[in-house]
């Protein structure tokens, strides 16, 4: 089995960035095998890429329902435990239930949502990682890894399909 | 006849068909490594006068929060001016003056995001910063209301020994869950969208503590596709889920005083009157902010321009009719109604000492928006929607004012009928307005109050396309 190389190719510009694309499709180079870095989100279908996976609403989803059972455990449960009685209304009020539970299921969604956006990047990671500071000033980065023999047939590709530099990836604390 | 053979326009197209779109931001585009370097630049070099002002300011909330709060600790609540009957003074008044302040970052930032209003993108960060330093004042207005500020705990929903539970049935009590929850989200809400100013930040220092703030904080971001895409899901999340909750905040703490069985108080029309008081005073802040800061930070006039002063200004007229709509809801039903002790409390706010507050806040509030508003130019001249800001809110905080401790005033009990004249309440309201701006200023020092990548997504989305003779904006959906 052949060692392989981790490149980064720098591009100014989506057309570019779009071209290098197809052509490591081409040299085949898989999704998996790249992954797009760059200053602003860039819609998968730009750089003819799929669309990356998120589990982020998923995760706040869960979120809610926990923030919803968290209010209904608050409004229900606490007075089960402790009854007060106020202004002659019942010890279990659904309407005041209801804020409540409004309350604590959106707290818990969003709650959940930022949590989820840590889980799922990988946040906070400051281990070394693949990068470059231009990548913060608009320029678009393609991370690939081909085999070591081949690197100069993938360089002089990537270059020709409008790459401003392509340098080998060193992992750098951020 | 000479009457048809006239055209119907003057044959110069008006004014505003010349405008220019290069004038906007989003077709003014500059390299994105320029505007870093701008924004960087902004938060380093500071002025001795900013220093200056920073100092008077420290000094302002040692003395009239430090200082006249530790006072009223130690000598009670009494040295405040609250008494029989007007219990809650001017701490509630700002309680409910800074949450309406806050409202103003989630309007602004989640539903222009929503409704992809693009004018918003080099304001949202300044508007939402507000919302967090607009709690902490409301929050620390609570505290000083409290009095007895280490008892505090007993507000949260903590059974214990003395039998003081927590008690649902209390608006106070939702009141807490929900700002608690508005200022936990607000915050999360002002972090997502952070994270790849901070990255930004973070590769363009050299060292230095800052170095390792940036670093921390950024989180180890570095705009891989995935990360772009969890961090736009949770953004989009956030965006819809605040509105609500936003709405649920000013219309909680309007319960605080419709559930009350007091004439004045108790009105069904009170939830939506308070939130759009809230978008009112919060709108006319972020006006007066974003004067603040394209006059004092370098390089900020590229960013904020007067297309953004319209767009605030457009707001600004709109909320303010639906107030003025609301207030009048609010007003004449009593009013038909006659019933004694409203027309007592409405004769006493239009007759009595205290009538001036109520015509100064109806001219701040409605006079002077509708007047300023409606001439596009006016509304693009930074210091005159700045003064407008200004007013509205001194008028907002004279409506907040007039319900509170003047609609005290008046009871079902005239033997007890008494004015309320503030005392410590006036330093403590002086320390907070300087806090506030303290907070600001500071923050600006360490954090991209611009959101560039949010101003690069939009410049890279709009093109100007030629249709016939014009030149009109194109915008492609990129998000």
């Amino acid at each position: 089995m052949s060692d392989s190389a981790t490149f980064l190719a720098v591009f100014g510009d989506f057309e570019p960035a779009s071209k290098g694309v197809d052509k490591l499709h081409e040299l085949g180079v898989s999704d998996d095998q790249l992954n797009v870095i760059s200053g602003i989100p860039v819609k998968a279908a730009i750089l003819g890429r799929p669309s990356a996976i998120t589990y982020v609403s998923r995760i706040a989803l869960f979120g809610a329902l926990l923030g919803m059972s968290l209010g209904i455990f608050l409004i229900y449960g606490i007075p089960y435990l402790y009854p007060l009685l106020v202004g002659g209304q019942p010890i279990f009020p659904v309407p005041q239930g209801i804020i409540i539970t409004f309350e604590m299921t959106m707290l818990g969604l969003m709650g959940f949502a930022f949590i989820g956006m840590f889980v799922d990047s990988g946040f906070p990671s400051y281990t070394p990682k693949e990068y470059v500071p231009e990548i913060s000033d608009g320029k678009i980065v393609v991370l690939f890894s081909c085999p070591s023999e081949e690197q100069n047939k993938f360089i002089d590709a990537l270059k020709n399909a409008g790459a401003e530099t392509v340098v080998p990836a060193e992992a750098r604390h951020l | 006849m000479a009457t048809y053979a006239r055209p119907l326009a003057q044959p110069q197209p008006h004014a505003e068909e010349h405008e220019d779109p290069r004038e906007h931001l989003m077709h003014d585009p500059r390299p994105r490594g320029e505007m870093n370097a701008m924004i960087m630049e902004s938060m380093h070099v500071t002025s001795w006068k900013f220093w200056m002002v920073t100092g008077i300011l420290t000094l302002i909330v040692i003395t009239c929060v430090g200082y006249a709060w530790y006072y009223m600790i130690m000598q009670g609540l009494g040295v405040a001016g609250v008494n029989r009957p007007v219990f809650w003074g001017i701490f509630l008044v700002n309680v409910v003056f800074w949450i309406g302040i806050s409202h103003a970052g989630t309007f602004i930032s989640a539903i222009l995001r929503v409704l992809k209003v693009e004018s918003r993108r080099p304001f949202t960060r300044a508007a939402e910063l507000m919302t967090t330093f607009g709690l902490v004042q409301a929050g620390f207005s609570v505290f000083m209301h409290m009095g007895r500020v280490w008892l505090s705990y007993w507000l949260f929903p903590i059974p214990n020994e003395r039998r003081i539970w927590p008690d649902f049935h209390s608006p106070l009590m939702w009141d807490f869950m929900a700002i608690t929850t508005y200022l936990l989200c607000s915050t999360m809400y002002l972090f997502l969208p952070l994270i790849p100013d901070l990255a930004m930040a973070r590769d363009r220092t050299e060292g230095g503590w800052r170095k390792t703030f940036y670093s921390i904080l950024s989180l180890g971001f570095r705009g891989t596709e995935g990360e772009w895409k969890n961090l736009t899901t949770a953004m989009n999340i956030f965006a819809f889920a605040i509105i609500p909750v936003m709405f649920s905040v000013h219309t909680i703490v309007s319960w605080d005083f419709a559930m009350a069985q007091r004439p004045g108080w108790s009105s069904t029309v009170f939830g939506p009157y308070f939130v759009i008081g809230a978008l009112h005073s919060g709108m006319a802040a972020v006006a007066i902010v974003l004067f603040l800061l394209r006059s004092t930070m370098k390089n900020y006039k590229y960013f904020i321009r007067p297309e953004h002063f319209d767009t605030m200004g457009r707001l600004m007229l709109m909320v303010s009719m639906a107030w003025a709509y609301f207030y009048f809801n609010d007003y004449l039903v009593p009013w038909y109604g006659g019933g004694k002790w409203e027309k007592l409390i409405q004769e006493f706010t239009e007759k009595g000492p205290l009538a001036p507050l109520w015509y100064t806040m109806l001219i701040c509030n409605i006079a002077v928006p509708w007047l300023i508003l409606w001439n596009k130019n006016w509304r693009r001249t930074p210091w005159l929607l700045a003064i407008t800001g200004l007013l509205i809110n001194v008028g907002m905080w004279l409506e907040r004012y007039i319900i509170i401790p003047e609609g005290l005033t008046i009871n079902r009990m005239p033997f007890t009928w008494r004015l309320y004249v503030p005392h410590v309440e006036i330093a403590l309201t002086i320390g907070l307005f300087a806090l506030f701006m303290l907070l600001y200023m500071l923050a600006s020092r360490l954090i991209p109050l611009v959101p560039v990548w949010e101003v690069q997504e939009g410049q890279e989305a709009h093109i100007i396309r030629k249709i016939g003779k014009a030149e009109v904006s194109t915008l492609s959906d990129l998000e």
